[in-house]
């Protein structure tokens, strides 16, 4: 993908679940780009839709009206392997809960992506993922169990795990709402500083206002739609000054 | 299927973290796998017994006089045409209990595939005399080297010989013997019904445990049968042995239209025996059948727990690119799995347990110690369990693994 094609776009999708008869709108007319490096906050009450938002930029849901498009590419019309194979190739995942799987060690479920991939994927980035750890402070824990960890240090272990793919574009879903101000904290530091130093994309789900205001760019949602509409349609490349700094 | 590093990993990885649900469900396989392989064994080994008593003294197959059937007087030579006859048709006694071209029948019978053995017999009651004692016995005249293959009388000798037996020598059982103080070339007469009178040798002596064999049965050649019972050349019925006894009746039956005979099987002659196998059979069958399912469901109820208790996993998983189809492998081969160390506990136990009971012996005829339980470990038999358990392991993995694979990320991850 050439430098100045958005990580990803979205162009004027909407959602809808329909229930029987009943249809219950979600998503209305959402247009926007996201650049390579940028680290972007998703902010709204709750019912606003952000999380909808995110799970069709993530490939998990499917929107009922516009395009998707992951590095220029359109996946509207993807199968559910299709999919599975831009998950597995191309994105990244933080869910509030860490969802580390108890039967591997810390190691093992920072690798998890590059499992999927196969061993010699996995073997390949063993080294970065062991380095990643080190970073994070969990050096001393890659044999460990992810029970045996801290809710804080389960998180940093999903953080680091949802680079194991080299992504283009981590999707985090409230990733610090589930912890206590000070590991929420460390975690989002955590992200801003890999996203910085790998210049990989953040998109990230939160009602902290602290740390949406951190953020590169904030996409503010409001009852499914778009609220601040400039910052949405920010055709600028993002702060170029911020990435490898 | 898609058994790659992914896939194989995370099955193992699952049923070795979740050891005591993977060890319970291995003893559930090896229980149903064990009871399949020791119950058919023993039963089997039981039913062979009880089918080896009944025919191990008998032929198979008898071929005897045909009974014959009237013949309507006005069918006679010589009766006048167009005259009315009243008269009653009965079932007439065979008029010859013997057959006499038997010797033209001899080798299209022996290249019936189905026949093993034909042995021309002669049979009939005669009295036998030693000084004043006078008993009457079944006298069966034989060919010794074709008879002592329907009735294993050689084997079974507790002195002198029944392959050689010559013309005027008998062969007689061990009670008969012990009644008249009757030792090895010892002299006895036979006389026929008609008062024919036949002095012969002992030749042997035996003991089969089957009482109608070893009390008031004696054999002689079949010449000597011949002439005692007065058959002139002609024999009283044709015994033969087939390879597959189960089959007897259905070759019996075959075999009917084409020969001038009464075919009888030992089937037709002892149906209650064979009943009570058949019944045996599916009682054992609905056991086995019955372990087999609960074994299945053993199976399936741990990975529908497993798979249920694993839901926000296998989002993630899904999440990170997994494909429904390996998320399904993932639960189908842990299923098989658990089948297959189900059978590598069970198997060998069976086998383990089966040796013991087939080392265990006890008195038998003529106070010989024999086996108690007639065991024959049959391969097939292990190969057959085994497929089994395995199929059911995985047909009753299939359906939480589906499940599994149908795992939509989007709605466990929120955690609603």
């Amino acid at each position: 993908m050439g430098t100045d094609t958005p990580v990803i776009e979205l162009r004027n999708v909407g959602k809808t679940y329909v229930t029987g008869d009943v249809q219950t709108p979600v998503l209305f007319d959402i247009s926007f780009r996201i650049h390579r490096g940028e680290f972007v906050a998703i902010v709204g009450g709750s019912g606003s839709g952000k999380t909808t938002l995110l799970n069709i930029m993530g490939l998990l849901d499917r929107p009922t009206a516009g395009q998707v498009l992951v590095a220029g590419d359109e996946v509207g019309h993807l199968d559910e392997l299709g999919r599975a194979e831009v998950r597995r190739e191309r994105l990244g995942f933080i869910f509030q809960f860490h969802y580390l799987l108890p039967e591997f060690n810390v190691l093992e479920n920072a690798l998890m992506p590059c499992r999927i991939k196969g061993p010699a994927f996995q073997d390949r980035q063993e080294p970065r993922m062991r380095a990643l750890l080190e970073t994070v402070g969990l050096g001393e824990k890659l044999a460990s169990r992810p029970s045996q960890l801290s809710g804080g240090q389960q998180q940093r272990v999903a953080v680091v795990r949802s680079l194991a793919n080299n992504p283009a574009l981590v999707l985090a879903d409230e990733p610090t709402g589930n912890l206590d101000t000070r590991s929420g904290r460390v975690v989002f530091d955590l992200m801003r500083t890999l996203s910085r130093e790998s210049g990989t994309t953040f998109v990230m789900v939160t009602h902290d206002d602290d740390f949406a205001l951190e953020a590169d760019r904030v996409i503010r949602i409001r009852d499914g739609r778009i609220e601040d509409s400039a910052a949405a349609r920010s055709e600028a490349p993002p702060r170029l000054a911020a990435v490898g700094s | 299927m898609k058994l790659t590093f992914f896939t194989v990993s995370v099955a193992l990885r699952h049923l070795r973290y979740g050891v005591g649900q993977s060890l319970l469900t291995i003893g559930v396989v090896a229980i149903s796998v064990l009871l399949i392989v020791y119950l058919r064994t023993v039963i089997g080994g039981t039913q062979r017994s009880i089918v080896n008593n009944v025919t191990g003294t008998i032929p198979h197959i008898v071929l005897e006089p045909a009974e014959r059937t009237p013949i309507g007087a006005w069918r006679l030579p010589g009766m006048p045409a167009g005259e009315l006859y009243v008269g009653e048709t009965v079932k007439l006694p065979r008029a010859l209990d013997r057959i006499e071209d038997w010797r033209q029948w001899l080798p299209a019978l022996e290249k019936d595939p189905d026949v093993t053995v034909v042995s021309p017999t002669v049979a009939g009651s005669a009295f036998l005399f030693r000084g004043s004692r006078r008993e009457s016995v079944r006298v069966t005249g034989v060919i010794p080297e074709r008879h002592d293959r329907i009735v294993n009388v050689e084997e079974n000798l507790l002195e002198g010989r029944f392959l050689q037996m010559a013309t005027g020598e008998v062969v007689l059982g061990t009670r008969l013997a012990r009644d008249y103080g009757l030792r090895l070339r010892d002299k006895v007469r036979l006389v026929g019904p008609s008062g024919r009178a036949l002095s012969v040798t002992v030749a042997g002596i035996y003991e089969t445990g089957a009482g109608q064999l070893d009390d008031g049965q004696v054999f002689v050649t079949l010449r000597d049968g011949q002439s005692l019972l007065e058959l002139g050349s002609a024999i009283s019925n044709i015994g033969l042995r087939i390879g597959d006894i189960y089959q007897a009746e259905a070759i019996a039956q075959a075999m009917a239209p084409g020969v001038p005979f009464k075919v009888r099987s030992w089937i037709s002659d002892n149906p209650n025996v064979f009943r009570t196998l058949g019944a045996q059979d599916q009682t054992i069958n609905m056991v086995l059948v019955s372990t087999i399912i609960a074994a299945g469901f053993g199976i399936a109820s741990i990975l529908i727990m497993s798979v249920t208790g694993k839901f926000r996993e296998i989002g993630i998983l899904k999440a990170m690119g997994a494909t429904p189809g390996e998320i399904q492998t993932i639960f189908v081969l842990e299923g098989f799995l658990l089948a297959v160390l189900g059978c590598l506990v069970g198997i060998p136990v069976g086998i383990a347990l089966l040796n013991a009971l087939s080392s265990i012996r006890a008195p038998g005829a003529g106070g010989r110690m024999t086996q108690v339980f007639n065991i024959q470990i049959d391969p097939g038999l292990l190969a057959f369990a085994a497929a089994v358990a395995i199929t059911v392991g995985v047909v009753a993995a299939f359906f939480p693994a589906r499940r599994a694979g149908g795992v939509d990320p989007m709605q466990v991850i929120r955690g609603s």
